[in-house]
């Protein structure tokens, strides 16, 4: 490459970089301004705004039900997706690569789209109780994530290895948990954090199956933008995100030092 | 137990997958401290046959005892054996001792003695420097010598090494065969050794057993096995020779006479007269000249190939035959290319065998 | 009869039970994935020819055959095109450098690349409503360098709304594009170089070919996404850009019109097919 390419590059890269994490800079900045409006740069520092998160109208009801809808459907697809892994990575299947398609591909498909398809769907059955019908849609957000980590996981895993295990004088369950399970940790906690957050994050699938009783943290914080945006809401979006880079960090920490260290008790 | 009871005993054992027999009614008996290759072109049933023995694959029939006990229906984990995979299978989140303890952890061994024993398989494998390394970090090398020490730290019964060193490269993989070798005599292992690499299944074995289509050709010692091959398949796969088609004109108490489009030829072998049969003779056998009592044709100079102590020369004898002779320079000259020469070679190293054999 | 079929081989049902195992293990992501995914978008296209009167394809006509709206559809790709081409022109550069970078500096530029994907988009969508008010820090840092005098209004600006999509959407760029990069082979430039190429050839015949699938993929994504966004244009402009999406979700939640509303989702869904389905077709054919 020439020098001046090589001058671009690093000018985007280093432009890039900021441009992606102002953002995030910004609302941490702002959750502490001291005043009503977000005066940047900070005249001093307020953690007021914290305090009133809990009183913003309808907060804890929409947290606890997207805390419960997220996890919720991570587990469930967790335990669907590996198992769908498993068996499209094993090659017994009939037609799995068409499959493995079909899993993932509501990631491509808009999320609008879908929340009105299954509006439409569930109204056709008679299926309207709010909870069940988030929880049941949450499914189709969260699977997809699940299955494409855990296919390109399985893909890279040596079934050998378990062969090698019950050489070795381990019985069959044995050598899944002591070798698959532990050479799976990695996919399946990035997995269950990708899907986690697409669930907890989604708007244009529950906005759909929401009531007026039942609606999810992302409906909520749109609500308050859109009717009176004040540095609690920037409050309470550092607190989401500091809790998202707290939980990368520690799961980080644990797949990779389990990794490094080298054992599997 | 004494040194030449049988210490692994196949029986009878067949498999098929769908329509296609991978193994047709295998028999192998393998003595104690033994070590047989198992030799053979790809999709054989070789790989099959030591997944039968390490209770991977369920014979349809047939029995598999080890060490006196009958295994056949006895699941892997509880047959102690040792396997040495192609692939090495070693634990990626595991560190080399870590992956060598596996074995005794599961046994339950008490944490001290595994540690004496991994550091003592560790040795034997000259790798106890990288105890703690992860398995990422290690060379090809380096891994295939941690399978190995895997596998021998439980003191298996019988230790199975499936093309083991094929993804060395070629000097590696020819150290690691003496390696090997010495090892497996200083552990008195009993082991069975996957390849379809001639030179390894020569070099290596005490006995070696050639397979084709899923049954054992031959089992025999190298030498025997070179010299006296037992069939047209097992002539093929185990060093060069030449091979004159023919038809039988004459029989003798194990001798035949063969009329052949070079010539008429002696050979060893019990067949009717008019069989169509194959003539073959190594090509160390064959010398320039022709003497009496001796099978002789005559030729132009295809090839003259030089490999060091010897030459391979290839020799165009008409009718679409062809005689392969390897000289040592000592003989006498090298023919030149195009050089009319004789050649003659004797015959009770010659061979006949059955012409539908030939696959 | 039965005689004959208790004592059958028992070779054959151990491949029969592997298979078993299989379809069972898919099974319940095969309920979900038809269930709760296929069946419904059929019973929407479904729900496309109907309105209050019975079938009709009314619903397409209006959406078709109106100006209103087929300024909303090219609102949508205008918004689909304009992020993905400067999300491109972003991305693709900067992969490089980042393929180049190493040790500390390699994991903070990821780093950056993570983090806001990991971030909800209502936040990243809400700050920007803060830094592109009129008294937010983008005017006040143009002002303060000289570049303008008096604030200049942003937000409820179409720029607004392409600098919110592009910076929500560029991950999806530069993630893919970044896997080919890296793994690109410094050796093929050279080779190439020392073929006679000049950089420009080089550039053009030799790296733009290799890291062509990286492209296809984050461009097919970034803009399936982008097309179809709801939340940016609702935070970020507002009525005023009138997309698919947000005609989609005003059909269903205020007009109460279904049929039309998943006319519009139908629209959306053929133009992300569409779009898919280019892509693989593209990514397959160099080989
Ligand atoms: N699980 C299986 N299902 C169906 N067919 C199989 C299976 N395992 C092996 N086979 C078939 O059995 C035959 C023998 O396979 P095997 O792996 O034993 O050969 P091999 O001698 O080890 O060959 P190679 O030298 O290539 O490793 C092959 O034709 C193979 O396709
Ligand atoms: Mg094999």
């Amino acid at each position: 490459m020439t020098r001046a390419a090589i001058i671009v590059c690093w000018v985007m890269a280093i432009g890039l970089a900021l441009f992606l994490i102002i953002p995030l800079l910004v609302i941490a900045a702002a959750s502490f301004s001291p005043t009503p409006v977000f005066d940047l740069p900070l005249t001093g520092a307020s953690t007021r705004w914290y305090g009133r998160i809990g009183r913003l109208d309808g907060f804890w009801p929409s947290l606890l039900l997207s805390l419960q809808i997220a996890l919720l459907s991570t587990v469930i697809s967790l335990v669907c997706g590996t198992l769908a892994a498993i068996a499209i990575a094993r090659g017994k299947l009939p037609g799995a690569g068409i499959f493995a398609t079909a899993l993932v591909s509501p990631l491509m498909m808009p999320g609008l789209v879908l929340g009105i398809a299954l509006l439409q769907g569930f109204r056709a059955v008679g299926f309207t109780a709010p909870w069940a019908t988030l929880l049941v849609a949450h499914l189709v957000i969260t699977l997809p994530y699940v299955a494409r980590t855990m296919i390109s996981g399985l893909a890279r895993f040596d079934f050998t290895l378990i062969e090698a295990a019950r050489t070795l004088g381990c019985s069959y369950p044995g050598s899944v948990l002591r070798v698959m399970v532990p050479a799976l940790a990695p996919s399946f906690l990035i997995a269950g954090i990708f899907s986690f957050l697409a669930s907890f994050d989604n708007y244009p699938v529950s906005i759909f199956l929401a009531d007026v009783r039942t609606k999810t943290l992302p409906i909520r914080m749109l609500q308050y933008i859109e009717e009176a945006p004040d540095p609690t809401l920037a409050a309470l979006s550092t607190l989401i995100l500091a809790g998202t880079v707290i939980l990368l960090f520690v799961s980080d920490r644990v797949v990779g030092l389990h990794r490094m260290a080298g054992t599997s008790d | 137990m004494s040194e030449s009871s049988p210490h692994l005993v196949v029986r009878g054992v067949s498999k098929r997958y769908g329509p296609t027999t991978v193994l047709d009614h295998i028999d192998l008996t393998i003595r104690r401290g033994e070590l047989v290759t198992l030799l053979g072109p790809s999709g054989c049933g070789k790989t099959t046959l030591l997944r039968a023995i390490a209770g991977l694959a369920q014979p349809d029939t047939g029995k598999v005892e080890l060490a006196g006990r009958d295994i056949t229906h006895v699941p892997p984990h509880k047959r102690n054996v040792g396997v040495v995979f192609q692939s090495y299978a070693l634990f990626p989140h595991l560190t080399v001792a870590g992956n060598v303890a596996f074995g005794l952890k599961v046994r339950g061994m008490a944490r001290r003695e595994i540690d004496v024993a991994v550091d003592r398989a560790l040795s034997l494998v000259k790798l106890g420097h990288l105890a703690s390394r992860r398995i990422s970090a290690l060379s090809g090398g380096q891994q295939q010598r941690v399978a190995l020490a895997r596998a021998i730290a439980v003191e298996p019964d019988v230790l199975l090494f499936d093309e083991a060193l094929s993804a060395l490269d070629r000097k590696l993989r020819e150290e690691m065969q003496v390696e090997l070798r010495r090892l497996l005599q200083e552990v008195k292992a009993t082991a069975i050794f996957v390849t379809h690499d001639q030179d390894e299944a020569l070099t290596m074995s005490d006995r070696v057993a050639v397979m084709n289509k899923g049954r054992i050709e031959q089992l025999a010692e190298p030498r025997e096995l070179y010299l006296r091959p037992a069939s047209l398949f097992a002539l093929n796969f185990v060093g060069l020779s030449t091979r004159i088609s023919g038809t039988v004109l004459s029989a003798d108490n194990g001798k035949v006479d063969v009329e052949t489009k070079v010539g008429r030829l002696s050979a060893l072998g019990n067949f009717q007269a008019g069989s169509p049969v194959i003539v073959a003779a190594r090509p160390e056998q064959l010398r320039i000249g022709g003497e009496d009592e001796t099978n002789s044709a005559s030729g132009r100079v295809r090839s003259v190939v030089f490999q060091g102590s010897r030459t391979l020369v290839e020799v165009d004898a008409g009718a679409g035959e062809s005689l392969l002779a390897e000289l040592s320079g000592r003989d006498g000259a090298i023919p030149g290319v195009h050089d009319e020469i004789r050649l003659s070679w004797p015959v009770a190293e010659t061979f006949a065998f059955p012409m539908e054999a030939q696959a | 009869m039965t005689e004959a079929a208790l004592s059958a081989p028992v070779a054959a049902p151990a491949v029969d039970r592997e298979r078993l195992t299989a379809v069972g293990f898919v099974l319940p992501s095969f309920v979900i994935i038809a269930g709760v995914f296929a069946l419904p978008l059929m019973l929407l296209l479904g729900v496309s020819f109907v309105d209050a009167n019975g079938l009709t394809i009314a619903n397409y006509k209006r959406l078709l055959g109106t100006p209103y709206y087929l300024w909303v559809i090219w609102n949508s790709l205008r918004l689909g095109l304009l992020t993905t081409i400067i999300a491109f022109l972003i991305s693709y550069p900067a992969a490089f450098a980042l393929a180049r970078a190493r040790g500390p500096l390699r994991s903070v530029l990821l780093a950056t690349l993570f983090l806001p994907l990991a971030a909800s988009v209502i936040v990243k969508a809400f700050a920007w409503t803060i830094l592109l008010r009129s008294d937010g820090i983008v005017n006040e840092t143009l002002m303060a360098l000289g570049i303008i005098e008096d604030p200049i209004r942003m937000i409820f600006t179409e720029t607004a709304l392409i600098v919110g999509a592009v910076n929500i959407f560029l991950p999806f760029m530069i993630l893919p594009i970044y896997a080919i990069v890296a793994q690109l082979d410094s050796r093929y430039a050279e080779a190439a170089a020392t073929l006679g190429a000049s950089p420009v050839v080089t550039f053009f015949r030799v790296i733009l070919p290799l890291t062509l699938p990286g492209i296809i993929a984050g461009v097919a994504l970034v803009f399936s996404l982008s097309v179809s966004a709801y939340v940016v244009p609702t935070l970020l402009i507002g009525e005023k850009y009138p997309t698919l999406a947000t005609t989609i979700a005003k059909a269903y939640l205020l007009a109460r019109e279904p049929g039309f509303g998943a006319a519009a989702g139908v629209v959306l869904l053929a133009i992300a097919i569409a779009v898919v389905a280019l892509s693989a077709r593209l990514s397959r054919e160099p080989k």
